[in-house]
């Protein structure tokens, strides 16, 4: 069970280096990880190869036991930008994945109902797309994709376009989600608070090309607080490992000119 | 202080024409009279315009060519928009079918539909069919190429997204593609019908027995140079009404929806 990557390699037709090269990571039910790295590592691409929205050049990708062939409503994928369709209101958005999967009326208008409630939009329902905050549109695409119980969540920075308040709150409620439901998720991100933050595990991936360079794991107690001194303390150990890889990169960039 | 824009707006939009009208009647005045550029009956002029136009509405001969007129735009029009929607989506389908036809598409887009009116009398003869044909002709390559050209427009994250939350190619399209290419559609559409409208006017000339072509061209035959004018005119006018009440507002109404007009 759980996501399972055996040494998966990656490169982009067109181009010489590899982009992702031996990842081998077990991912368990229920784990809350994150990924970080400097950017252009192929953080976005492992996510990708998960989503099945792309196929690695080698290895296999399995998802609860199954090779992933291709994209699924088991492994829901929220991306940076919230995505939703334009000519929808935020209640017809939610319930569209739904719709997809065949799910009947009435319990398509419960599931809408419990999760708009979640993220606090009940009240903005009937919206349109064009009506509604960059947060809520992205706490929009959030009940969108808890609509469809997937046991998985794949997550591609989905924060980082937002402000610092806004960003903070979806965290706190992210993780309140994550304990309530159980889900395993994927999350991607640039920011290293954010990893300490949410992940129980969390892999630095290093640059050029893309290998899993360390893997963490976060067992801080939970709720946490990035004032605590144990939260500092991590936060600087991870840096130093992400500052590295950052270093190294712009030092190779610099060489290469 | 909106509103009394857009009526300040609309008084001087009103203005305009008015004092174009009024200059329309000095210049044939002076061209005419005075300076002698050319005869009396060779150039249209506002009262004569006016008079010709009570004259046929009380034969009740303008409410029946623009009722033929019409009617043959539009079952011209649903043919097009069938014929161009089917051809249209084969060429997003299978695009390398598509490449191949794509200049020869546009090709025929940019040709006259006059160049058509042989063609159709020599097929079809004298009937309302040669007429059907010049419209389809001269309008269905714009209902193609729209169709085409929106599907490319949609972002791929939209397809991506729907892909991730388990849709189908079925619900792709129907949930997805339709909705999201349906404003640039419409603008396609709007376009076909000016078309479609155009093609009608040279079929109607070449070869129609009533109908707006058909009276500008016995306006022509008749040397009644006040006729051409007003047919002239109110086949302008019935262009602007149609797209402006039917194809703007359906336009409008979807893109403000979507949040793409203020």
């Amino acid at each position: 069970m759980g996501i399972i990557l055996r040494n998966v390699c990656k490169t982009f037709e067109g181009t010489k280096r590899e982009t992702l090269s031996d990842i081998t990571l077990n991912i368990e039910d229920g784990e809350f990880v994150c990924v970080v790295g400097p950017s252009g590592c192929g953080k976005s691409t492992m996510l990708n190869l998960i989503a099945g929205l792309d196929r690695p050049t080698s290895g296999t990708i399995s998802v609860n036991d199954r090779k992933v062939t291709g994209p699924g409503a088991d492994r829901v994928v929220m991306f940076q930008e919230a995505a939703l369709y334009p000519w929808l209101s935020v209640i017809q958005n939610v319930r569209l994945g739904m719709k997809f999967i065949g799910i009947g009326s009435d319990e398509q208008e419960r599931r809408a109902m419990h999760y708009l409630k979640m993220v606090h939009l009940w009240d903005f329902r009937d919206y349109s797309v064009h009506e509604i905050s960059g947060g809520m549109k992205q706490r929009t695409s959030l009940a969108r994709s808890l609509c469809m119980e997937s046991n998985i969540l794949l997550m591609d920075e989905p924060f980082s376009a937002l402000d610092k308040q806004t960003t903070n709150k979806l965290r706190e409620e992210l993780t309140s989600i994550w304990a309530e439901t159980g889900k395993t998720i994927f999350f991607i991100t640039h920011s290293i608070e954010e990893a300490v933050y949410l992940a129980d595990k969390i892999i630095v991936l290093s640059d050029n090309p893309g290998t899993i360079k360390k893997i963490i794991v976060n067992d801080l107690p939970r709720p946490r607080h990035i004032e605590d001194a144990d939260f500092i303390s991590l936060r600087k150990n991870l840096l130093g490992y992400v500052r590295k890889e950052v270093d190294k990169v712009e030092k190779e960039e610099y060489d290469s000119k | 202080m909106k509103k009394k824009n857009t009526i300040r707006n609309k008084i001087f939009v009103l203005l305009f024409y008015v004092v174009l009208i009024g200059l329309w009647q000095i210049i044939y005045y002076l061209g005419a009279n005075t300076f002698g550029w050319w005869k009396p009956y060779a150039f249209p002029n506002p009262q004569g315009v006016a008079m010709s136009f009570v004259g046929l509405m009380e034969e009740g001969k303008l409410v029946i060519a623009i009722l033929y007129s019409f009617k043959r735009c539009l079952i011209g029009f649903a043919i097009s928009v069938v014929l161009g929607v089917i051809l249209g989506l084969f060429i997003s389908f299978f695009p390398k079918a598509g490449n191949a036809v794509k200049p020869l598409i546009s090709g025929i887009q940019s040709l006259p539909s006059v160049c058509w009116v042989p063609f159709a009398i020599l097929w079809f003869g004298l009937k309302e069919s040669s007429i059907l044909f010049v419209i389809v002709m001269g309008s269905i390559c714009s209902v193609i190429v729209a169709i085409d050209s929106s599907f490319k427009s949609v972002p791929p994250m939209y397809v991506k997204v729907a892909r991730t939350l388990g849709a189908d190619n079925v619900s792709l399209y129907r949930y997805v593609l339709l909705p999201a290419i349906l404003p640039m559609v419409v603008s396609g559409l709007r376009q076909a019908w000016s078309f479609a409208w155009r093609a009608l006017m040279s079929a109607e000339v070449m070869s129609a027995t009533i109908g707006l072509g058909f009276s500008l061209q016995s306006g022509r035959d008749m040397a009644d140079i006040n006729q051409v004018g007003m047919v002239m005119i109110v086949i302008i006018l019935l262009g602007i009404a149609v797209d402006r009440f039917v194809f703007s507002t359906i336009e409008n109404k979807l893109l403000r929806k979507r949040g793409m007009l203020v």
